[in-house]
């Protein structure tokens, strides 16, 4: 006979629970439920006599288990019962190679006069040059427009736009961009961002870096599509559900949409986490003078990523930690990198060295804030202006030193003191118990508090306040 | 049939992958879960793409599918797994992503993912295991729970008011978006070489790059039904095959259509996209006008949509930047897309733009009559009104210091044949009203904005300097 012979069915008893699908499949009537439980599995595995076989392979067919019944190996099969049978399969999981960083190139970009752009679109030419070629989103105003120079420049450099059925979608195709090693982003506003939330805690808990531009506005609900600071305390403490925690920048001009979300990408492959760049409407809106760097990034492959190629084929990205203890000691090497990214701190101190007054304020709120401390100063009052751009990690050391010769401090906010919890929890937790008084200016709804408010709060005209 | 390469040699990653569970799945006895993970696995070894494949595991008892796959593997959200595996997918278009999901995962929580996803297209393939019930959770109604069935959320049997068993291959056949649905079993040998083929054309329906695959498997829960396996099959060919008839819902010959260049990081490129140029403008002034209000100068430009106040707005601020100034500029609209309310903070400083808002501005300029009334009082003492008094006849009355300069923006541009230009007639306006930059420097900027409609330029010029004319001849 030319023909090779066909493999009978061969069974480690051990492997079989016994569901008993095979039985119909054989036409010979082979296999048979045995009458006595395996003592290994406590199961009842199926006989087999093989008198009958013709070979036909069926029997493997119906077999839900990968290593239930299958063909016998050629040169057939050592006797096995006093051995783990598991070392019948040899030792290696799995043949894949050990995966290694394929680095990011930094290549050189000549140098330009400053673009005049808006917020938005320095974020978005930010994230070009940082390397992002993946952008997701859903639109929401005020912070589409830079979706939509994305969806315009994207396909000329060959990256892809995708917009998304809802903010949920998006977040999960960044997921998976992310799951890939690549670098990608979204623009969002506050209520898509609220949707989001799912799929950060699920970036967090798998450990993939990703950017979130969140160009807050007015809330609760829908409220409304003006500049608010309403999602300080959703990105600082309430990214999801579990242990989580991501770096958060605030920009507060259009150079720093651009050079923050430059930092952000490095920032998020550095710690694989999510990082937040919350803007607010005016910011987004704005148009101001924008350098671009003089260098751009040619991502590479991190050696965690499932690139969907030989290289990476053995790894795996899951939040899924089945077991107890897994679960904690992974939230315990979450709460180490928490840690290590306390050194991520920033911020800026405008005229603080004398200040016997520090206003505290970010975002465009502390443009006003920062015209007022000018104006303060021609009036003869020693004021300064203290501004974090990192909201987490807060920058306290920094605040600590700003606020040392002060004997008051404003905190001036478009909100209803979200701002104002960082500033004392900070402080808490720095163990600071002596500051003066915190006195606010905040409005909501979508008002900026301007200028004029911070000097009537400073000069002490309290009835201007609305 | 020697089991297939694509799984794993030992389960390691389940946590009691030692010994002998180590060669086990953790799906009860009988689930069709393990014969569609076999069947996969055989189809990703015949068609070589083991390297390539990434394999989304979802919500459900699939789960941990990643225990058992030597393949890339990212586990998904509940009911994100397409879109975490289109995620995947524009990574890397070579890779081949198998999205692989229950009913509850696909038809419940999923469902919009999963519907634009299909309508989306793009090759990737979905397993979709219909097996009537929730397993992992314990027994509960699902989607596509038959009327009748018991389970522990419909315990009387599923009626009228918990809606009607979904039939998802039908649902995604009826989209645009994909190129091949079919509907198989597992409960007898000829269905599940039926299943084989099924799953092996959905894949290479993605290697080619002709579209989106979508089988739906309808399979065992011999735990959750309560019935032996054998039942169970039985069950399934007699009560689900009726409600879910099995067979190709849709299959569209489509030549391969996704082919993806990998992207460019050409700093060339991304210049030119912005704009961006390494040429020096020209420079005029020969210092800041300081004059006008120290070193940070504020205005507002207000009127209603079409008036061309944010344009006005912008080429002021781009002036000031070619300068190498500092400037801002904040639009603020009123909800209407077209015809609202429409203003434009701006603000110009030597060094730095502190506060970009201009609640107070040194300059105003009014495009009609409401505005010139709501921000009129606003201008700070000593500052300068410029307003359209085509429209605005009987202007109000603001403090003496305020400088009033009435200029008919409206019909210098009707004259010029196109009222479009007012806005240019409001800045050449400007320039003569209060010096803020030589002429040269806001023509230049208008220039370079029309570079794409040279044609424009002459008459954008003209009212320019109509603009300058009739500020002038308020003081002759």
């Amino acid at each position: 006979m030319a023909l090779k012979e066909r493999p009978k069915p061969f069974l480690l008893p051990e492997y079989c629970k016994g569901c008993g699908r095979c039985l119909d499949a054989c036409a010979k009537d082979c296999i048979t439920l045995s009458d006595q439980i395996n003592p290994l599995t406590g199961l009842i595995p199926v006989v087999m006599d093989l008198t009958n076989c013709n070979a036909c392979g069926l029997c493997m067919d119906a077999c839900p288990e990968p290593y239930g019944l299958r063909a016998t190996p050629e040169g057939g099969v050592e006797d096995f019962e006093l051995e783990d049978p598991a070392k019948l399969f040899g030792v290696k999981p799995s043949d894949a190679p050990e995966p290694v960083d394929l680095p990011s190139e930094i290549l050189p970009l000549s140098r330009t006069e400053p673009l005049v752009i808006k917020g938005t679109y320095a974020s978005a030419i930010g994230a070009l040059l940082a390397g992002c070629r993946h952008v997701y989103g859903y639109p929401i105003t005020p912070s589409t427009e830079g979706a939509e120079l994305m969806a315009k420049f994207l396909p000329k450099l060959d990256g892809t736009f995708l917009q998304a059925v809802s903010e949920v979608a998006a977040v999960n195709m960044m997921y998976g961009t992310a799951g890939a090693g690549l670098p990608c982003m979204t623009f969002t506003s506050s209520p898509g961002f609220s949707l989001m939330l799912e799929g950060v805690s699920y970036m967090i808990g798998s450990e993939l870096p990703g950017v979130f531009v969140d160009v807050m506005r007015g809330g609760p609900g829908l409220g409304n599509i003006a500049p608010e600071q309403s999602d300080i305390k959703l990105a600082c403490h309430g990214l999801g559900h579990g242990n989580t925690q991501a770096i958060v920048l605030a920009p507060s001009t259009p150079q720093e949409m651009l050079d923050l979300t430059i930092l952000a990408f490095e920032l998020s492959f550095k710690y694989r986490n999510p990082v937040i760049i919350l803007g607010d409407g005016y910011l987004g809106q704005m148009t101001g003078k924008v350098q671009l760097p003089e260098t751009l990034i040619k991502p590479g492959i991190p050696k965690w990523a499932v690139y969907g190629d030989a290289m990476h084929r053995r790894n795996l990205i899951t939040s899924i930690f089945l077991t107890e203890t897994d679960l904690e000691a992974h939230n315990v090497h979450l709460n180490a990198k928490y840690k290590a990214m306390q050194v991520e701190t920033r911020a800026e101190s405008f005229l603080c060295d004398d200040a016997e007054l520090v206003i505290i304020a970010c975002n465009t709120p502390a443009r006003m804030a920062k015209g007022a401390v000018q104006e303060l100063r021609q009036k003869g009052v020693k004021a300064g202006l203290f501004r974090p751009i990192t909201l987490w990690p807060f920058p306290v050391e920094q605040l600590v030193a700003a606020m040392e010769g002060a004997q008051r401090l404003v905190v001036v906010e478009a909100s209803a003191g979200q701002l104002e919890d960082e500033i004392r929890l900070a402080l808490s937790k720095a163990g600071v118990r002596q500051f003066p008084e915190i006195e606010s200016v905040r409005r909501m709804g979508g008002i900026l508090p301007q200028q004029e408010e911070v000097m009537a709060q400073v000069l002490g005209q309290k009835e201007a306040r609305v | 049939m020697s089991k297939s390469s694509v799984f794993y040699d030992k389960f390691e990653r389940h946590s009691h992958g030692e010994g002998l569970k180590g060669n086990s799945t953790h799906y009860c006895p009988g689930c069709g879960h393990g014969l569609a993970h076999k069947f996969l696995a055989e189809a990703i070894d015949e068609l070589g793409i083991q390297d390539r494949t990434v394999a989304i595991s979802p919500v459900g008892c699939s789960v941990f599918l990643y225990y058992y796959f030597d393949v890339g593997n990212s586990q998904a959200a509940h009911g994100r797994a397409p879109v975490v595996a289109l995620g995947h997918k524009f990574a890397n278009p070579d890779s081949v992503v198998v999205s692989y999901q229950g009913d509850g995962d696909l038809a419940s929580i999923g469902l919009a993912e999963t519907v634009a996803t299909a309508q989306l297209g793009a090759p990737i393939t979905i397993i979709f295991i219909n097996n009537a019930i929730y397993g992992m959770t314990g027994g509960q109604m699902a989607p596509t729970t038959l009327m009748g069935q018991s389970s522990t959320t419909s315990p009387a049997g599923r009626n009228e008011y918990m809606g009607q068993p979904i039939k998802m291959a039908e649902l995604i056949a009826g989209l645009d978006g994909p190129v091949y649905v079919e509907r198989v079993a597992l409960y007898d040998a000829k269905q599940r070489i039926k299943a084989k083929k099924a799953i092996i054309k959905g894949l290479k329906n993605q290697i080619e790059g002709r579209g989106y695959s979508f089988i739906e498997i309808l399979s065992e829960c011999p735990t959750h039904l309560k019935l032996t396996p054998e039942e169970n099959e039985k069950w399934v060919k007699e009560s689900m095959e009726p409600i879910y008839p099995l067979g190709v819902k849709k299959d569209l010959t489509v030549e391969p259509w996704f082919k993806r260049n990998p992207p460019s990081f050409s700093g060339e490129k991304i210049l030119s996209l912005t704009g961006a140029t390494s040429e020096h403008p020209e420079r005029f002034c020969k210092g800041f006008p300081a004059q006008i209000a120290g070193l940070d100068i504020s205005l507002k430009l207000a009127g209603s949509g079409g008036d061309g106040a944010q344009t006005a707005a912008m080429l002021i601020a781009r002036a000031a930047i070619n300068e190498g100034f500092d400037a801002t500029h904040i639009p603020s609209y009123g909800p209407e897309s077209r015809g609202g309310t429409s203003y434009a903070d701006v603000h110009v400083a030597e060094e730095e733009v502190l506060n970009p808002g201009s609640s107070s501005p040194d300059i105003l300029i009014a495009f009609n009559a409401p505005s010139l009334v709501k921000f009129g009082p606003t201008v700070k003492k000593g500052g300068t009104v410029i307003y359209d008094s085509s429209v605005v006849t009987e202007p109000p009355v603001l403090d003496p210091s305020v400088k009033m300069v009435p200029v008919p923006f409206t019909g210098i541009a009707t004259d010029l044949g196109k009222a479009v230009v007012k806005n240019i007639v409001a800045l050449g306006a400007l320039q003569a009203a209060t010096g803020i930059f030589p002429k040269e420097t806001l023509l230049t900027a208008i220039r370079v904005a029309l570079k794409d409609k040279c044609a424009l330029i002459p008459l954008n010029e003209e009212a320019f300097a109509w603009g300058i004319k009739s500020v002038a001849s308020l003081t002759d």
